[in-house]
């Protein structure tokens, strides 16, 4: 809440059928899809990083979630002195098991991007654990937004599935840009076959996502008509639709008839970075609360059997 | 024993003494209403009503609050009040986004209601209890029922809308309305058990 | 909050001064910072509970731009939005100049001061209104009463009721019909709550949807000002076709049987001068104050050789070209519905059945009609309040069990003393005197020979608090009154003190200042309450209580004699208590006389401040005089022939709606500075917009949150943001009231809502049907901005 206006209109939110979501996207909110954002670019690029032998990418990877994810995730806590409080409840809350993720994928990940340790015995170890991470970290935010039951828009059992998508296409992304830099280090044409699939198929995601949340009842819709022609609507044709779908599958295209220059498979490569930042802005901007009451219920007695029933 | 609270729609006035009976019991911050009223209105002119509801923590059995906190600091005590431990409470605010009622409150600045002047003495002593940086709620006036007491909105109440008690005790009084008038919960569908009764208008 | 151990932590009974109502409240104090505000459980007003104002008095107590020194105007200038360029100036300086100006008006002629005053502050007001004023010999004391033409509310019910205000009995009512009127909030909030919980239906006849029309069962929207109309159309199918009325009541407790003469005088008896009825079964006229006989009510009768009628005839009459599809012409309510209302209305007041209380035998008429705000604050005001106000006679409900009280009309006394007293009289023709002659009132009062003496021009005018460049005055009147000296006595730099003030005073709030006893109870059975209110800490910095700067300019005027005179006068002191003319009290001495001389000795002002609330259990008779007492209720047909539809409310070219406010409950005068009641307004969808239908939004081109201005036909407009709502009469735009302040002496409250006053024309020159009623509505346009 950094002004007095954002009271003013928290008061206002309080009072309408459709109540916006503005703490995990709005001022300090940002934080969060940037660190969400971030931690997803840096799995996924850790993950074809390891697959296609890039060494560089292993440390830009760690890097990235060691120097903008963590970061990210600490600056927007209220009480970050205390943020290792956060891991104390891996068994009920999907922050704690994200917490647990990125502290078990750095532990494994930043030893393992040093050479002396991957060259020894203790790599494959490290290798190993940094996986496990990395596999927490890469699907662990959607769940984070499915236990909304009561924002009927990231209540969708997709979601979590369209975030591990994004963190895959953004780890690609993120290892196009820099395997344009970093020159012939690894095999970047099979890297944009990946990419070029990955991005279509998310492309069918986020259309049947937003499909399926249409049906969602009236706040689903309500959310997705912000995303198409609402508020967000400039964030999510600019951003998603614009950078993130088009320009990577023509650009791709292009470069898979044509052969692609790095300069262009960098260039998907931002594109696409840009679209995944925003499809994350929109999902969580788009956001509304079911309405607290649509027609009054009816009363019930709720009678004997309600001690039974577990009241 | 399981506390709960019984709001009767047909005795409330929309009048927002409760809003302001609960700021002042507890001394919150600009901007943060623990107590709130809605304002719902249905049909087509010259067919219309208008139902005022208030709204506070529904103190749910099946909270999603205390599912998804990660530190433990949102805990549901054995007579089923919903507290936070401020001490414990790193401010993710996972809980104030899954809350389906609005109910969970943030602030990460010191606002004080003359905007641009120090607090003044009342404020000053209030917000000592009201640390930024993590979340906060109703806690159907933990201190008071603690002490034998009824929550400030419900002892305020100028129509005596509110009640509260054991939702065990069948001779309470709070069962007693239930059973005899019908009531019903908010967003029943999502399963969260609200300990909150409303009778309809 | 709980204290810290070992400072102060006390509760101190005292009053609310939020709003007239009055409650009792209990302030907690610890190490000096008020703490808490709560309700005191043994006072009758309230029982412990707190309305959102009475709680938010914290807020006010430490609001950093209260003024706390008294302030000189700088700029020579006056006018809106001129900036007073306040200098701060010491106590001395201040009274100084004030006695100086004083004492050239009094010299010159004392009339030519005027005061005025808020009536959420009814007892500081009463010492300046009932003591100073008289003692400084001008008679220019007035209310500023934010609702137009409150004064026919207060008539209605001295004239109907004997009361100064009127309210449905919370006890046995079991259908409310609400003409603009509120009654679910207030002191009888939770009895009402009762009453629907019991099943009383009500029905709310008002164009805007508003916070009291809520809890009704069915919502009449209506035209604004047409509500004259619908009343006389439910009397017309009372008295008239469905002969729903009770016979009995208007026998006895009107003066429906009086014959009236073809040229309108009262029939009277030539030896007595008594007003004449018709007896039946005699076959002549007799005194209405004769035993016995078959008393008629209806018919025409020849006396004297003259054909006489009487005065429940000629009303009957009065109201017979109101069909029901006249007045749904003229309310826009359907014709089949008024036919509803009237019959649920006079079969709801079950003419002639009784109700057992306290083992009495009571008449029970439990249908009530009620003229609120919304309704009287017409330029037909009078004659409005009138019909509603009959609604209740016709069917035997006035002041009976269920039916329409007045409240405070008698007062039997304590136990212990059976003082106070006062109890309705009845005149020489048997009707009730307007005025009630308490017995601890002496023939000083000055008789009010029917002319307003009124100087438009006045010398010096005293602000009390009530701000009434937002009230009363109206923005235009600030002309008039440039050359005049100002001197504003407020909590704030509000906008009468910049826009006009000399002086300004900085006031003790109701938390810090010590008043008398007042003497009220809520409408219906329980208790009367005398309380007195006391600070919860001394005035903060250089703040004083009016009434002690009263006291201290009445010495420095050398009239401090006369002030002890009416304040022996005014509060009823007997020997010892009285005050001679050479005494010179401090303020803390004249309350605690006052309290004995009301209470006795053991109930001084010790006594007060220790318990607060002074109890004692209200009879019957005092809460259902009708049955108990012969005064007559005069029906007043004459005033119904004049009906007409408001100013507002006949149509213009271009000037399509019609413009209302209506109280915001959580709000009175003033309150939009306090926070914590702002932050309500703003949590709430309305009362900080302008109000209108859809389909007349829609037609205009405007959506929901688009700044609009409403502008009048006079010019004068207001700006604000439109809010779509099913709720609001299509040919009607409603804003909430209190709002729009500009005063930069009010932050919080600056620029929040609008101010609806800023529509109203308060033409003296062209008054309405009724003499000084003003319509509290204007004809407007809207438009987006």
């Amino acid at each position: 809440m950094p002004s007095a206006d954002a009271l003013r209109r928290h008061l206002t939110d309080l009072n309408l059928t459709y109540r916006p979501q503005r703490e995990w996207v709005e001022g300090r909110g940002l934080l969060v899809v940037a660190a969400h954002f971030f931690s997803g670019v840096g799995a996924g690029a850790w993950l074809f990083s390891v697959a296609l032998d890039f060494d560089a990418g292993l440390v830009i990877s760690a890097a990235i979630v060691a120097g903008l994810a963590a970061p990210a995730h600490l600056a927007f806590l209220g009480r970050r002195q205390r943020f290792w409080r956060a891991a104390l409840r891996p068994r009920n809350s999907w922050i704690s098991r994200g917490v647990w993720g990125l502290a078990i994928f750095l532990a494994g990940a930043i030893p393992y991007a040093l050479p002396a340790v991957r060259d020894s015995a203790f790599g494959p170890v490290a290798l190993g654990v940094s996986l496990a991470g990395m596999t927490v970290v890469l699907a662990y935010k959607g769940f984070v937004y499915v236990a909304s039951r009561a924002i009927p828009f990231w209540h969708q059992p997709l979601l979590p599935v369209l975030y591990i998508a994004y963190g895959l296409r953004g780890g690609a992304a993120a290892l196009l840009v820099a395997g344009a830099v970093a020159g012939d280090v690894f095999d970047i044409g099979l890297l944009e076959v990946i990419k070029l699939w990955v991005v279509v198929s998310s492309a069918v995601l986020v259309l049947l996502y937003l499909a399926l949340a249409r049906r969602a009842g009236g706040a689903g819709r309500r959310s997705a008509s912000e995303l198409v022609a609402g508020k967000v609507s400039p964030a999510f044709y600019a951003g998603t639709i614009l950078c993130g779908l088009v320009i990577p599958i023509v650009l791709g295209a292009l470069g898979a008839a044509t052969g692609a220059s790095r300069g262009l498979l960098a260039a998907v490569g931002l594109s696409s970075l840009v679209g995944d930042f925003y499809i994350k802005y929109c999902i969580v901007k788009a956001a509304v609360y079911l309405p607290i009451v649509e027609d009054l219920p009816a009363p019930r007695r709720y009678g004997t059997r309600r001690a039974a029933a577990g009241l | 024993m399981r506390q709960g609270m019984v709001i009767d729609l047909k005795r409330c006035i929309g009048c927002f003494a409760c809003q302001i009976a609960c700021k002042a019991e507890h001394g919150t911050r600009p901007g943060t209403v623990w107590a709130r009223v809605i304002k719902r209105e249905y049909g087509t002119f010259p067919e219309v009503r208008r139902v005022s509801l208030p709204l506070l923590c529904m103190h749910c059995r099946k909270a999603p609050c205390v599912e998804v906190c990660p530190t433990g600091a949102t805990h549901k005590r054995a007579d089923g009040i919903v507290t936070i431990d401020a001490d414990k409470c790193v401010g993710c605010r996972y809980c104030v986004m899954v809350c389906p009622f609005g109910s969970r409150h943030y602030q990460d600045a010191d606002h004080t209601y003359f905007r641009g002047r120090e607090p003044d003495p009342y404020e000053a002593r209030a917000y000592a209890q009201h640390p930024t940086g993590v979340v906060e709620k109703c806690d159907f006036c933990v201190e008071r029922v603690d002490r034998g007491l009824d929550p400030a909105c419900v002892v305020n109440c100028p129509t005596r809308a509110r009640t509260f008690g054991d939702l065990h005790d069948r001779e309470s009084e709070v069962s007693r309305l239930i059973d005899e008038r019908g009531a019903f919960r908010l967003h029943e569908e999502l399963e969260t058990c609200p300990s909150v009764f409303y009778l309809p208008p | 909050m709980a204290s810290g151990s070992g400072g102060e932590d006390v509760w101190i009974p005292s009053v609310c001064g939020m709003c007239p109502d009055q409650c009792g409240i209990l302030v907690h104090r610890v190490d000096g910072v008020v703490t808490k505000i709560e309700g005191n459980p043994r006072s009758p007003l309230g029982r412990g509970r707190l309305c959102a104002r009475g709680l938010a008095g914290i807020q006010l107590l430490y609001d950093p731009h209260r003024l706390n020194q008294p302030l000189r105007r700088g700029n020579p200038e006056k006018g809106i939005g001129v900036d007073p360029r306040w200098q701060p100036i010491s106590w001395d300086e201040a009274l100084e100049a004030i006695v100086e100006r004083l004492k050239q008006v009094r010299a010159e002629d004392p009339h030519r001061l005027l005061l005025c005053g808020t009536p959420a502050s009814p007892a500081p007001l009463a010492f300046a209104l009932g003591v100073f004023m008289p003692a400084f010999d001008s008679p220019n004391g007035f209310v500023c009463d934010e609702r137009p033409n409150a004064g026919v509310e207060h008539m209605l019910a001295r004239s109907l009721h004997g009361s100064i205000s009127m309210y449905p009995d919370p006890d046995f009512c079991e259908y409310l019909l609400l003409f603009g009127a509120d009654c679910t909030s207030g002191a009888t909030a939770e009895k009402m709550a009762d009453a629907r919980v019991r099943g009383m239906r009500g029905v709310a006849v008002e164009p805007f949807l508003s916070p009291a029309a809520e809890k009704a069962d069915e919502w009449l929207p209506i035209r604004p000002g047409s509500e004259g109309a619908l009343a006389c159309a439910l009397l017309n199918l009372l008295l008239n076709e469905y002969r729903l009325f009770d016979a009995e009541y208007v026998r006895r407790h009107t003066d429906g049987p009086y014959l009236v003469r073809p040229d309108g005088a009262h029939a009277r008896d030539t030896a007595s001068g008594k007003p004449l009825v018709w007896d039946a079964a005699a076959g002549h006229a007799r005194p209405f104050d004769e035993d016995g006989g078959d008393v008629a009510i209806e018919g025409t009768y020849v006396v004297d050789g003259e054909e006489c009628r009487s005065v429940f005839e000629l009303l009957r009459e009065a109201v017979r070209r109101w069909t029901p599809e006249a007045a749904a012409e003229a309310t826009t309510i359907h014709a089949q519905t008024i036919r509803g209302v009237a019959r649920e209305f006079g079969e709801a007041a079950r003419i002639g059945s009784t109700v057992t209380i306290e083992g009495r035998e009571l008449p029970l008429r439990p249908a009530a009609a009620v003229c609120g705000p919304g309704a009287y604050g017409h330029d037909n005001g009078r004659p409005t309040a009138l019909a509603i106000a009959l609604l209740n006679e016709v069917v035997g409900a006035g002041d009976v069990p269920g039916g329409l009280l007045g409240s405070g009309a008698v007062s039997l006394g304590r136990p212990q003393t059976g003082l106070p007293r006062w109890v309705p009289c009845a005149d020489s023709d048997g009707l009730l005197q307007s005025e009630p002659t308490p017995e601890n009132r002496t023939d000083d009062w000055p008789a009010f020979d029917g002319r307003f003496a009124f100087d438009p021009r006045p010398k010096v005018l005293i602000d009390c608090g009530s701000n009434l460049l937002m009230g009363a005055a109206g923005p235009e009147r600030v002309a008039t009154l440039k050359e005049c000296f100002v001197i504003s006595v407020s909590l704030y730099s509000d906008e009468t003190a910049e826009a006009l003030a000399d002086i300004v005073l900085p006031d003790a709030s109701y938390l810090e200042r010590l008043d008398p006893p007042q003497q009220s109870s809520p409408a219906g059975r329980g208790d009367w309450a005398c309380q007195v209110r006391q600070p919860a800490v001394p005035p903060l910095r250089q703040r004083r209580h009016f009434s002690e700067v009263l006291l201290e300019i009445g010495q420095r005027l050398g009239i401090a004699d006369a002030v002890n005179a009416r304040t022996n006068i005014f509060y009823g002191l007997r020997l010892p208590h009285t005050l001679d003319p050479e005494q010179r009290c401090s303020w803390e001495e004249m309350v605690d006389r006052i309290c004995q001389g009301g209470f006795g000795p053991e109930h001084g002002l010790a006594w007060f401040r220790e318990n607060g609330v002074l109890t004692w259990p209200k009879r019957l008779e005092e809460v259902y005089w009708k049955p108990f007492d012969a005064a007559r209720v005069p029906l007043r047909y004459e005033w119904l022939a004049g009906w007409q539809p408001c100013r507002a409310g006949r149509p213009q070219i271009g000037f399509d709606l019609q413009a209302v406010s209506y109280p915001v409950p959580w709000h009175a005068s003033q309150t939009c500075e306090n926070p914590w009641l702002d932050e309500v307004s703003q949590s709430e969808p309305y009362s900080y917009f302008i109000c209108l239908n859809p389909r007349t939004a829609a037609a205009k081109g405007i959506a929901d949150g688009d700044p609009i201005w409403v502008e009048s036909t006079a010019g004068r407009r207001v700006r604000g943001r439109a809010r779509l709502t099913e709720g609001v009469h299509p040919e009607v735009v409603a804003i909430g009231g209190n709002g729009g302040h500009w005063a930069r002496g009010m932050p919080v409250a600056r620029g929040q809502g609008a101010f609806f006053n800023a529509l109203l024309t308060f033409d003296l020159e062209q008054p309405g049907p009724t003499p000084l009623a003003i319509d509290g509505d204007a004809r407007v346009r809207v438009y987006k901005e």
